[in-house]
């Protein structure tokens, strides 16, 4: 074997332009890093009101920043994996800000931080109490019999057992990156999609059990790592080097940080409604199967006839796109309509393109919906 | 790159043989103190599965000479017939350091640990028989965890072969990587896919889901520890709290549904026939209501 056979040609020139590259922009990010202040890296500061709270659930009414457009009033139900803060996770990059933009009167409901006392909690509270509580302030508020429902993620699979269970209450229901068959992982089987798929279904139910009987609850940095785990050379790299290419750019570090605010912000999910989640959901899939009960009633996707928004994300890698489309066939309303949109899980709502899309996206649905 | 390569076999070397000591050193002095010394090497049935925990230090410990050799030839094909640059070396070394590897991917792992690893053994050292229960636990988690690592050193070793063959391919085509950028992107396009790829192996979940028990074990045994000292000093035990606040949302839940029930009493008296709903009324909030 010769030199010219080696595999790494990396000239001494270039060697010391890139390590006084890499030098000088470690310096501005390290006073830039000093510079900063927690206050400054501020999330979730869009304007709102809380109007009702029962035990440690919140409900908040979003001032308007235009002319109200769509009539009826809707509101964003996220799940108790992470919060809703990554809906309005900074000006430019916000959900929330681009559907008052557009005249749609918001409600967000905060599902608070649940401890060890809320471990008996289960998915009918959450669904058939808070969340029909929700929908009646709401209604009693705009005196009004109907509204409409924005679920993300788990909090989808919230309005839509709510919306199977309670038709009559909602107006009509907008669905972004949600799970209704948990089985819908193996239909493209992608490499490194759908891990918690994988994941709950290899371990026992007695294992799920057990784990909630030894925590109380299923602990936010468990999911964390789980969700570490996905994207397993991105967690590697992401305190050197993505943190490195951006940290001395103010904008960009910025918006790295209130993500890591956001990761960070990762409350327990009460123990009853997690075994809920994993067995009934994730493991026996019972939802898709108009198997899964609320309150001794079935939940059946077929009593679903109001208008249908299914957003999801063609590159998701923690809720696969088939998972969320399954649904189509199942609904009882022949006014479904799918909105696939670029990227992943988290992109949908802070990355360029997507949440531009998704905002315009859900207005102009609803506005031909009034 | 050599001295790198000798650091890593003494790690390694160190590490198994650092477990294996302290686990066979404790498990003497506890089975002298509780009374349970059998004969060398044959640890009472109720005790910790030593053998387990030797034979997972072995299989571990064998994987990691195999990293250690296969990082020389990487080393070797790389810079073969060059000076070596202290910088590539440097590169090299962060790119192919197991250790970094483990500290990113046992997430879970140390996450469950650090919930479960409350208080210290020494703290608990009266109560001989829960006390023993803790251990076996906490051994059995290291096995656990051990065994894991070994999973997780097999995909290393994948991701460092398809890496090394890379190279040597790029080689064969007389190109090469300019930059260390690109050197890196091809490490972690690679080694991403062997860990997506791990994942989703039998291996890995057996492992993961074996890691959940053990630390599942390990904190339910010591939860057994503290309801003892609660008990003895009359504080509320974890058992007792929690069905203070079963009890609790129970109340909640029931007095939600009679609010409900009042609530609507008076509307479903004055509701039409069905099919006769009325018309939403003009949007805009109500002040005076919630």
């Amino acid at each position: 074997m010769t030199n010219s056979r080696a595999p790494i040609h990396i000239k001494p020139e270039q060697a010391i332009s890139e390590a006084a590259a890499l030098g000088e922009k470690i310096a501005r990010g390290a006073e830039l890093f000093s510079k900063l202040r927690d206050n400054e890296v501020a999330i979730a500061t869009t304007p709102k009101d809380e109007v009702w709270r029962q035990d440690k659930v919140t409900l908040h009414h979003y001032r308007p920043l235009a002319d109200t457009k769509i009539a009826t009033p809707m509101l964003i139900v996220y799940g108790l994996i992470g919060r809703y803060t990554m809906a309005d996770l900074q000006e430019d990059r916000s959900l929330v800000r681009n559907l008052l933009n557009l005249g749609i009167d918001l409600y967000v409901v905060d599902w608070g931080n649940p401890s060890r006392a809320d471990r008996w909690l289960t998915l009918d509270d959450y669904i058939d109490g808070y969340l029909a509580e929700c929908v009646w302030v709401i209604s009693e508020r705009h005196r009004i019999d109907k509204v409409s429902l924005l679920g993300i993620c788990e909090g989808g699979v919230f309005t839509t057992c709510y919306a199977a269970l309670h038709p009559d209450t909602v107006k009509a229901m907008v669905l972004t990156i949600t799970p209704i068959d948990f089985h819908g992982d193996t239909v493209e089987n992608r490499l490194g999609h759908g891990f918690i798929n994988i994941w709950t279904r290899s371990l026992k139910p007695e294992d799920i059990d057990r784990l909630i009987e030894a925590y109380g609850n299923l602990p936010g940095e468990f999911m964390g790592s789980v969700f570490s785990q996905m994207t397993p050379m991105r967690t590697l790299m992401k305190y050197n080097l993505d943190m490195l290419e951006v940290m001395d750019d103010e904008k960009k570090f910025l918006n790295f940080l209130r993500m890591e605010k956001w990761i960070a912000d990762r409350p327990h999910h009460p123990g009853e409604a997690a075994k809920q989640w994993l067995k009934d959901l994730y493991q026996d899939n019972k939802l898709i199967n108009n198997a899964f009960t609320v309150n001794g009633r079935q939940v059946d996707l077929g009593n679903i006839t109001m208008p249908v928004l299914n957003v999801f994300a063609k590159d998701d890698h923690i809720i696969p796109p088939a998972t969320s489309q399954a649904l189509g066939a199942k609904v009882g309303t022949k006014d479904y309509t799918e909105l696939p949109l670029p990227g992943g899980h988290v992109g949908v709502f802070v990355g360029g393109k997507s949440q531009a899309l998704l905002g315009s996206g859900i207005a102009k649905w609803l506005s031909e919906r009034q | 790159m050599q001295a790198l390569t000798e650091l890593w076999s003494r790690g390694g070397k160190d590490f198994a043989a650092a477990q294996h000591g302290t686990s066979f050193d404790i498990a003497s002095r506890l089975a002298t103190a509780t009374g349970q010394e059998g004969a060398p090497g044959s640890a009472p049935v109720t005790f910790f599965d030593l053998q387990g925990m030797t034979k997972a230090n072995e299989a571990f410990a064998k994987l990691w000479s195999s990293a250690i050799e296969l990082s020389q030839t990487v080393t070797r094909n790389a810079q073969q017939g060059k000076k070596q640059d202290p910088l590539v070396t440097d590169l090299l070394g962060k790119v192919f350091d197991p250790r970094a590897w483990f500290s990113s991917m046992d997430g879970m792992d140390q996450a469950l640990q650090r919930m479960a690893e409350g208080p210290r053994l020494a703290d608990l050292w009266d109560t001989e028989r829960k006390m023993l229960n803790v251990f076996n636990a906490w051994t059995a988690l290291r096995q656990r965890s051990l065994e894991h690592n070994t999973v997780m050193l097999e995909a290393w070793l994948k991701a460092a072969g398809k890496f090394a063959k890379d190279l040597n391919e790029t080689a064969d085509r007389k190109e090469a990587l300019g930059s260390w950028r690109e050197l890196l992107a091809l490490w972690v396009e690679t080694a991403n896919t062997a860990l997506l790829e791990t994942q989703r192996s039998d291996a890995y979940l057996k492992s993961q889901r074996e890691i959940l028990k053990a630390s599942t074990d390990l904190r339910l045994a010591q939860q057994e520890i503290a309801a003892f000292y609660s008990e003895m000093f009359g504080y509320p035990t974890r058992a007792e709290l929690d069905d203070v606040h079963r009890t609790v949302t129970e109340l909640r839940r029931e007095l939600r549904a009679l609010q409900r029930a009042n609530r609507d009493a008076p509307k479903a008296a004055r509701q039409p026939p069905k099919g006769s709903r009325k018309q939403p009324k003009q949007a805009g909030p109500n002040q005076n209501t919630p």
